[in-house]
């Protein structure tokens, strides 16, 4: 009997069972409601910036024709400077954080430590329920499906005796555990590849080197449990026994440990910064009102010296002084903003080293790292709109040093927010690595095990 | 019926489990587990607090500290809450991570609540967290189908099954006393484990546990000890109606990963999906189209404000604003905000209806799914849930309407018309202004706007008796 036959025959086996029919079509079924779901979040999203150009075009035109003749700070404090953070056709496969997060912001020139963090609406139940998006059925169901399909390889067999005439066969008992195995494997990732390749066609996914990133990411993790299952079902125990261990592995890989390390990590890196930025911001500018006119406008020149010859009047109102006062709002919240931007930092770090022990953490960052739906990408679009809130002072700054009126600034060319262009996509060597490494560890353990497991039988 | 059989057969159950090692091994890992989590429900709640206490008075220590100011730029100045969180949030923290904790408050706006804990968290967040209340809806449900799942199948596959009905015993009177047995197991084992959490966390609370924090408690203790007969039913029920032992598990696993992971997620995003919540940008551009329709205070012939001028002129028999007895300016600034805050209220109210009505969709499905009765009651007797947090936003609101009308109402009688722009007054008088403080609601509150998932749950357990009845008449040997 050679082994094609045997493999061929296996699969045979295996997939005339009900069950195994029944739980490949319920998880493509699932999946294909996670391409759904993501598509409709990220459509919406697509929505929304769409048609801000328009919003913002209008509130300009009657902003400024509402304040014509008035001091050109007038209508600068109300006009709003719109900046988007659009998806990438990727956030629909993986949302990520970016329902938490808002992917667009309004930003006035006032002190922008007290704009930067405000959300959007959002249903908070919703946000605890979390997105059943394709990476939750990659990251939490596969693994779960390959269990049902696994666990009794080998006590199911033992059970049945099975094993028994297996022995007085010609064929070593460990490379038939091996192709029993397999079938099982290769019939997953044929529905996991075939779900790759449906999220690719309904999402309109470019195929390209997010694809193969992912799709490696993807591969790897679901080898990592494999290797894991393997190694479990050579202990020899009973179907029932190796279903409540490996069930018990999946809820600590997928529920007690990631909850575990995230609250040890918030607890580490805790961030009283953010109330902290929000109270030094609003007493940094208010208290303003309260200190003479020259020492706030010192502090401005400080920052802008070009400014310090052009004369406003010192006792009364001036919109020179109302901005540099809006403007020392954020120098006091400038330690805190930062401290708080760091912390944020360490924690994306952190998480991606305790993502080397653990798999789930770490295809779920990567698959979120690669859709640009993680916080690392939040933080780079709030960075991005600080430095687009300086460019807008700064071009408007010289209109309201002059005391210009309205129509004298040049609203047609002031800055625009253009959404960050992405680098290209890199790949996550390192935690390709502690897949692969994993992977090794786990399936070496069951190698050993299993050899052992037939050599003491016979 | 025999009530004695039912006794007798519960009891073998329960001497069944006590010596399975495997069971006991599971239970102190369950064990260790829900102490980790009470010290990190303790721990959370304590940091969070003291850093909300520590800014709170710091907000309302400059707040009294203001020097003589026109009180419209004490208006703009405002006031900063930080919302507190529930003392039962260390048992189910509920939205505590994805709800907003600190808000704004000011003249003219309503601002959104922003710093979440999931707005600074990454991915990991999402995988759940640890707590009591996961521990007990997902865990303790679990250890409960391992520990059951062969109670009738693998009787039926021995052929003890057949002698024990050939010997007189009902199938009703069987799966009741097995019921009984695993229930009265997993209370034995976890009741004690969750009144010492309780009871410590009685022993640390910094403050005075109110009589209806006790009676939450009560009521919390007895929707688990529910939840727990109704999962004990289900394994019992599972498992008589399955060929092997084997297939029971394979069933149940299959139910729990279904219903207890699935099923929450998929009804909340099918929710949002039914029911479209305007996004900000709609919101604001409903509220500007809806003010603009009612009157621009800033423009001085927009007829809504005309009108309201001239009816007060009316009034006091003057011919202009001048000669009012108080300053115009600071009564046209109330009435601009009257409307805009009932512009909003309204507004606001319709969004979160759109919410409710999403989030209800996962409340009817609790008819189908015990995890999802029992995690919204929790919730919502934990004082952590949405019904709560918007409560808190509309107190907010109402502190935040009266501070500024308060100072409203201070610039039209205490500011000097000819001097609108310079003159200020006495810091007494926002100084008399009481801090914000948030008074929690009564348990009763919470029951009449959540009532739904706890008949829910009182349905399970009756649902429980009537399916053992109609199993029994159809089960084979």
């Amino acid at each position: 009997m050679d082994y094609r036959s045997i493999i061929l025959l296996e699969a045979r086996q295996f997939l005339r069972g009900r069950t195994i029919l029944v739980v490949l079509v319920s998880v493509f079924i699932l999946g294909c409601y996670g391409l759904y779901h993501g598509r409709q979040v990220r459509d919406h999203q697509e929505t929304v910036i769409s048609a801000i150009p328009t919003i913002e075009q209008e509130h300009t035109a009657k902003n400024i024709s509402y304040n014509a003749g008035k001091p050109v700070g007038g209508p600068l404090y109300y006009q709003y400077f719109y900046t988007t953070n659009p998806p990438t056709p990727w956030a629909a496969f993986a949302i990520g954080q970016r329902d938490v997060n808002p992917y667009h912001l309004k930003v006035k020139m006032l002190a922008i430590e007290g704009q930067l963090y405000d959300t959007d609406l959002s249903n908070p139940v919703t946000l605890l329920a979390g997105n059943l998006d394709v990476a939750f059925v990659f990251v939490f169901l596969l693994p779960l499906v390959m269990i049902v399909f696994c666990y009794n390889t080998l006590s199911g067999e033992e059970e049945s005796g099975v094993w028994k005439i297996v022995r007085s066969m010609p064929i070593s008992p460990v490379r038939l555990l091996a192709m029993k195995l397999a079938v099982r494997f290769l019939t997953l990732l044929v529905l996991a590849v075939f779900l790759f390749f449906t999220a690719h066609v309904w999402l309109g996914l470019p195929v390209g080197l997010t694809s193969l990133y992912m799709g490696l990411v993807l591969f790897l993790y679901l080898l990592c449990w494999f290797s894991i299952i393997a190694w479990v079902i050579t202990w020899q125990r009973s179907s029932g026994m190796n279903a409540v261990i490996l069930v018990s592995i999946w809820i600590g890989l997928t529920i007690l440990l990631p909850g575990l390390a995230n609250t040890l990590l918030n607890s580490a890196i805790p961030v009283p910064e953010s109330f902290e930025t929000t109270v030094a911001q609003r007493q940094g500018y208010h208290e303003k009102w309260d200190r003479p006119v020259m020492e706030t406008m010192e502090r401005f020149y400080q920052v802008y010296p070009q400014y310090r010859n052009y004369p406003f009047s010192k006792d009364t109102f001036s919109y020179a002084w109302y901005y540099a006062m809006q403007l020392q709002g954020d120098e006091a919240a400038v330690h805190s903003s930062k401290t708080l931007f760091d912390k944020l930092g360490q924690r994306q770090l952190w998480a991606n080293r305790v993502g080397y022990l653990l798999p789930t953490i770490n295809a779920q960052q990567q698959l979120n790292h690669l859709a640009r739906t993680d916080l690392a990408d939040h933080i780079s679009y709030l960075t991005a709109v600080k430095d687009y809130h300086r460019e807008v002072r700064e071009y408007f700054y010289p209109y309201i040093f002059r005391h210009q009126v309205t129509e004298q600034a040049d609203w047609l060319h002031m800055p625009v927010f253009r959404p960050k262009v992405f680098a290209a996509v890199t790949l996550p060597y390192s935690s390709l690595l502690s897949l692969f490494v994993f992977t090794i560890v786990c399936g070496g353990l069951g190698w050993r095990r299993s050899r052992r497991l037939f050599v003491q039988g016979s | 019926m025999h009530f004695s059989t039912i006794r007798i057969i519960a009891v073998q159950e329960w001497q069944l489990i006590f010596r399975n090692r495997t069971a006991l091994i599971l239970f102190g890992v369950l064990a260790a587990i829900l102490l980790t989590a009470t010290g990190i429900g303790w721990q959370q709640q304590r940091q969070y607090q003291q850093q909300r206490k520590q800014y709170q008075a710091e907000v309302q220590h400059q707040w009294m500290n203001q020097p003589d100011r026109h009180p419209h730029r004490v208006a703009h100045y405002g006031y900063l809450v930080f919302r507190d969180r529930s003392p039962l949030s260390f048992f189910d923290p509920g939205l505590s991570s994805f709800a907003g904790n600190a808000l704004f408050l000011e003249a003219h706006r309503q601002n959104t609540v922003n710093m979440s804990e999931a707005g600074f968290s990454n991915g990991m967040l999402r995988f759940g967290e640890l707590n009591i209340a996961m521990v007990l809806q997902l865990l303790v449900p679990l250890f409960i189908f391992f520990i059951g799942f062969g109670t009738v199948a693998a009787l039926r596959e021995s052929q003890v099954l057949k002698l024990l009905i050939s010997q007189g015993v009902s199938f009703t009177e069987l799966l009741t006393g097995k019921t009984l047995g695993i229930a009265a197991v997993t209370l034995a084992l976890f009741g004690p484990v969750v009144i010492v959490t309780m009871g410590g966390w009685l022993l640390l609370y910094q403050g005075t546990v109110s009589a209806d924090t006790w009676l939450r408690m009560l009521l919390l203790l007895l929707v688990y000890a529910a939840y727990f007969v109704i999962c004990a039913w289900i394994t019992v029920l599972l498992s008589a109606i399955s060929r092997s032992a084997r297939g029971a598990l394979l069933t149940l696993l299959v139910c729990w990963i279904t219903f207890f992971i699935i099923v929450p997620k998929a009804a909340q995003t099918a929710g949002s999906n039914l029911y479209q919540a305007p996004d900000k940008i709609a919101f604001e551009h409903m509220l500007e189209a809806a003010l603009e329709k009612e009157g621009d205070s800033h423009n001085p012939d927009d007829p809504h404000f005309k009108a309201f001028r001239d009816a007060v002129l009316r009034q006091y028999h003057v011919k202009d604003v001048k000669e009012l007895p108080f300053n115009y300016s600071g009564y046209l600034m109330a009435e601009g905000e009257r409307i805009t805050a009932r512009i909003f209220n309204i507004a606001y109210t319709d969004l979160i209806d759109t919410y409710q009505r999403q989030n209800d969709v996962a409340g009817i499905l609790s008819f189908f799914d015990p995890y999802l009765a029992v995690r919204i009651s929790s919730m919502s007797l934990s004082a952590a849930d949405m019904h709560h947090y918007v409560d808190f936003q509309r107190e907010a609101e109402r502190y935040r309407f009266n501070m500024v009308q308060g100072l409203n109402d201070i610039h039209a009688h205490q500011i000097d018309a000819r001097q609108n722009s310079t003159q200020r007054v006495s810091n007494k008088n926002w100084q008399r202004q009481a801090a914000f403080f948030y008074q929690p609601k009564t348990t009763g509150w919470s029951v009449r706007h959540q009532w739904v998932p706890l008949v829910a749950c009182a349905w399970w357990v009756l649902a429980g008796i009537l399916l053992i009845n109609i199993v029994s008449k159809r089960i084979h040997v």
